[in-house]
C-alpha cells in the first residue's frame, strides 16, 4: 500500500488548487482515501508529469481493495463467525438494523460481510483506519475468536 | 536395530481432556472419511514439559492405552500459555471415543471429557486409521 | 441466481439469515453462514447410496428390506433424530409406539438433564432474541461457542446492537468464561476468564454461592477470593443475565442441584436466564416433542403393556446389556460419537441408516436408505436452542426422498 508520503511526493507539488483542495498535500491525503479521482490534478496530465501520472494510476487502483487499507483476512484461519462484521463501527452505521444488529448485511455499503464463510472487504476505503481522519480501529481485530486479521 | 527397540517405553500416567474444534468439524461436514478430519481427530495436545520429560517432540507418536483401547495417536504441543501438566487435551471424535469407558455405573452417560490413560512414546507405529477403531 | 433468507442446519442457533447462490439447481456460493455452516449448505463429498448387505438397491427394495428387519426384532431400537425435522421426530416416534421399540437420541448422554429442567419448568429460561436485546451479562459455561456455534456471540449473545444494549459490547455488555481451559471464546472475554480445575463447577459453584451472600469464597484450587467477589459484583449487579451451559458443566455436575440454587440465589436480586448450548440443530425438537407425547425427553422403551423410562432403556445401557437386536438410524452417526466398547457392539447389531451422507454408522450398516438433506434438500420446521420454533426451507430440488417420507414408507410395509 502506498504511503501518503510516496504519493505526494509525485504530484507537482505547486499547491495550484486546481483540484479544489488547498494544498498538494491535501489532495494526496484524499487520493489516499480515495475520495477524488486522480484526474482531479489537471496538471498531472502535462507531459512532465507523465510518469508520474501513469504510476499514480497504478498505486490508486480501485481494484485490489484488500491491500488499499492494508486489510489481510488469513483464509485458513478465518471460521466466518462475523464477529468481525458485527462489531465494526462502520458496518454499525452503516447498517443498523442488518450487521449492527447481527444479522446479514441489509444494504451495499456496509465494508466487510461473510461471503463463503469468509469475511471480504467491499468498500474498505471507508475503514476507519483510511481516510483523513483515520484512526487506530481494533474492533475487527479484537473480536476475531481466532486471529484471521491483519493491517498489513 | 538398536538396544533401544527391546526395552519398553516408560509409561504416563494422563487424563485426556476433550473439546470441540470448528476446524474439524468443518471436515466433518465434507466427509467423515477424509483425511483433514483424520488428521484433527487423531493428534493429542500434550502440555511442553510433559512433552520433554517423555522424550517427545511435535510430529511423534504415543500409545494412549486403559482397559477400553489401545490407540496411536500424533502428539502436538500445547498453545496455551498457562501450564497443564498430566493433562492431555483432544479434539472429540472416534479416536477419543475409543478411549472413553463403556461403564457408565449405570447412569448412561460416559465419560467424555475426562478420560484416563496411559502413554508411552513409539518409535514405529503409526496413528491408528479410523477403520481400526470401530 | 441469489436467493434466501434460508435456514442453516449446520447447529442448533438455526441462522435463518442465509443467501444462497444457485445454478443448475447446485448451491455454488453461501453468504452471511458461517464456514461451518456453508460446509453444511453445500453438502457433503460422499453422500450415501440405498444398500443392503453392502450392493446397491433401488430406495423400494432398501425399505422393503429395513421393514423386515424391524419386523422381525424383538428389541428395536430407534436413535439419532438431532439432523431430522421435527415432522420426522413425529414419524420415529409413531413407529416406534408401532413395533414397540426403544428410542433415544442424543440428549440422553450430553444436554438431556438441563432440557429436562426446562421442561419440567425448573430452569428459567429466555429466548436468544431477547438475549440479543436485553441481555448486559452473558456467561459462557463449560461451553466454547466460537468452536461449536460459530454464530453466537455475533448474532445474539455479546456483539451485536440490541433494544436495550445500543452502545454494544464494549459499554453494555459483559462476557464471561468459566472453563478448564482458555477456549478461543475464553480468549474474548479478556480478563472475565475464570479457569476451574476438571469436575471444579460444583465447587466454583458454592464458591460463588458464598460471594454472592458477602461470604468469603474459599476454593481448594486457590481462586483468587477477589476474582470470585468481582464476578458476584457483575452478576448482582446484572439487569438481565445468561448462562450458556456447554458440554463441560452438564459433564462436570453429577446433579442438577448446585446449578439450580446458584440460578435461584442469582434470581434473588437480578433476573437470570439459562440456555443449553444444543448441538445439532434439533436435538432440542426431538426432546420436545417425546416429551408432548410421553413426558420424557429421552430414553423411552414403548413396552407391550407400558411406556417406561429411565438410564436403564439409554443407547449406553441398551448396548452395555446386549438388550438390542436391531437399530434404526436417523440423523446421527453413533459409532463416530459412542465409546469405542459401545459402538463396537452396536455395530454387530443389524443396523438400518437413513442419512444422505456416508458416516461411520452407515458404513457399518445392513441397510442405507439415502435422505435429502433437511434446510437444503427439503423444508421442515425445528426447535432452536433456546425453544424457539423455525421453519427450514427448501433451497434446491431432489429426487431423494426426505427422512418423513421415509419413515412412512416403511412404516406401511410393517
Ligand atoms: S452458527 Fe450454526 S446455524 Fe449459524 S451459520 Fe454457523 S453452523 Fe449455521
Amino acid at each position: 500500500m502506498p504511503s501518503l508520503m510516496e504519493i505526494y511526493q509525485m504530484l507537482p507539488k505547486t499547491n495550484c488548487k486546481k483540484c479544489g483542495k488547498a494544498t498538494c498535500m491535501a489532495f494526496a491525503v484524499d487520493l489516499l482515501a480515495r475520495k477524488i479521482n486522480i484526474d482531479e490534478c489537471t496538471p498531472l496530465k502535462e507531459e512532465k508529469y507523465r510518469t508520474a501520472y501513469e504510476k499514480l494510476k497504478e498505486m490508486i487502483t480501485p481494484v485490489g481493495a484488500l491491500t488499499e487499507t492494508g486489510f489481510l483476512v488469513h483464509e485458513d484461519k478465518c471460521i466466518g463467525c462475523g464477529n468481525c462484521v458485527v462489531a465494526c463501527p462502520v458496518n454499525v452505521v452503516a447498517d443498523p438494523e442488518g450487521t449492527a444488529s447481527g444479522r446479514a448485511p441489509s444494504n451495499d455499503k456496509v465494508i466487510i460481510v461473510i461471503k463463503d464463510g469468509i469475511v471480504r472487504p467491499v468498500n474498505i476505503q471507508e475503514c476507519r483506519r483510511f481516510g483523513p481522519n483515520k484512526t487506530l480501529c481494533y474492533a475487527c481485530i479484537d473480536t476475531c475468536p481466532t486471529k484471521a486479521i491483519e493491517f498489513v | 536395530m538398536g538396544f533401544g527397540q527391546f526395552l519398553t517405553e516408560p509409561e504416563f500416567k494422563f487424563i485426556i481432556v476433550t473439546h470441540r474444534d470448528i476446524f474439524q468439524n468443518i471436515s466433518q461436514e465434507i466427509s467423515r472419511f477424509g483425511n483433514e478430519y483424520a488428521e484433527r481427530s487423531s493428534v493429542i495436545t500434550l502440555d511442553k514439559d510433559d512433552m520433554k520429560k517423555m522424550g517427545l517432540k511435535a510430529g511423534d507418536t504415543v500409545v494412549a492405552k486403559n482397559t477400553s483401547a489401545r490407540v496411536v495417536l500424533k502428539v502436538e504441543s500445547s498453545v496455551y500459555e498457562k501450564p497443564h501438566p498430566g493433562i492431555a487435551f483432544m479434539i472429540n471424535g472416534p479416536w477419543a471415543n475409543a478411549l472413553v469407558p463403556a461403564d457408565t455405573g449405570g447412569t448412561g452417560v460416559p465419560r467424555f471429557k475426562k478420560i484416563e490413560v496411559t502413554l508411552s512414546r513409539s518409535k514405529t507405529e503409526k496413528v491408528t486409521p479410523l477403520n481400526d477403531l470401530i | 441466481m441469489y436467493k434466501g433468507p434460508f435456514v442453516c442446519t449446520g447447529c442448533a442457533l438455526l441462522c435463518d439469515d442465509i443467501a444462497a447462490e444457485i445454478q443448475d439447481n447446485r448451491i455454488i456460493r453461501v453468504d452471511t453462514a458461517c464456514r461451518k455452516g456453508v460446509s453444511r449448505i453445500k453438502g457433503c463429498s460422499s453422500p450415501m447410496s440405498c444398500m443392503v448387505n453392502g450392493k446397491a438397491v433401488d430406495i423400494d427394495t432398501a425399505i422393503k428390506e429395513a421393514a423386515m428387519i424391524l419386523k422381525s426384532s424383538k428389541h428395536p431400537l430407534i436413535f439419532g433424530h438431532g439432523n431430522c425435522t421435527l415432522e420426522t421426530q413425529k414419524k420415529t416416534i409413531e413407529l416406534a409406539r408401532k413395533i414397540y421399540a426403544h428410542i433415544d437420541d442424543t440428549s440422553s448422554f450430553c444436554q438431556g438433564p438441563l432440557i429436562e429442567a426446562i421442561l419440567n419448568e425448573k430452569l428459567p429460561t429466555c429466548t436468544l432474541e431477547e438475549v440479543r436485546h436485553k441481555a448486559d451479562v452473558v456467561i459462557f459455561w463449560g461451553a466454547d461457542p466460537s468452536n461449536s456455534h460459530p454464530r453466537h456471540l455475533s448474532m445474539y449473545s455479546y456483539f451485536p446492537r440490541g433494544k436495550e444494549r445500543q452502545r454494544g459490547w464494549e459499554e453494555d455488555r459483559t462476557a464471561i468464561t468459566i472453563d478448564i481451559r482458555k477456549s478461543d471464546t475464553a480468549a474474548l472475554c479478556g480478563d472475565k476468564f475464570y479457569e476451574i480445575p476438571i469436575n471444579g463447577d460444583s465447587e466454583f459453584i458454592n464458591a460463588l454461592f458464598s460471594a454472592l451472600s458477602n461470604k468469603v469464597p474459599k476454593t481448594s484450587f486457590n481462586m483468587d477470593p477477589k476474582k470470585i467477589l468481582e464476578l458476584a459484583n457483575i452478576l448482582k449487579k446484572s439487569d438481565f443475565g445468561v448462562i450458556f451451559a456447554g458440554l463441560g458443566m452438564v459433564y462436570s455436575l453429577d446433579s442438577l442441584e448446585p446449578l439450580l440454587r446458584l440460578i435461584n440465589k442469582l434470581n434473588e436480586t437480578s433476573k437470570f436466564y439459562l440456555i443449553p448450548m444444543v448441538g445439532q440443530y434439533n436435538m432440542r425438537g426431538f426432546d420436545h416433542t417425546l416429551f408432548k407425547e410421553t413426558g420424557y425427553i429421552n430414553r423411552v422403551y414403548f413396552g407391550r403393556e407400558k411406556i417406561e423410562h429411565g438410564p436403564q432403556h439409554s443407547i449406553i445401557e441398551l448396548i452395555n446389556n446386549n438388550v438390542v437386536d436391531a437399530a434404526l438410524i436417523i440423523g446421527s452417526d453413533p459409532l463416530a460419537s459412542l465409546p469405542g466398547e459401545i459402538a463396537k457392539k452396536l455395530a454387530n447389531v443389524p443396523l438400518i441408516t437413513i442419512d444422505p451422507c456416508n458416516n461411520l454408522t452407515s458404513q457399518r450398516s445392513k441397510v442405507t436408505i439415502s435422505s435429502a438433506l433437511s434446510g437444503v434438500e427439503c423444508a421442515g420446521t425445528a426447535i432452536r436452542m433456546d425453544g424457539v420454533e423455525v421453519t427450514l426451507k427448501q433451497i434446491i430440488e431432489t429426487d431423494r426422498f426426505s427422512d418423513e417420507q421415509i419413515i412412512k414408507q416403511i412404516m406401511g410395509k410393517i
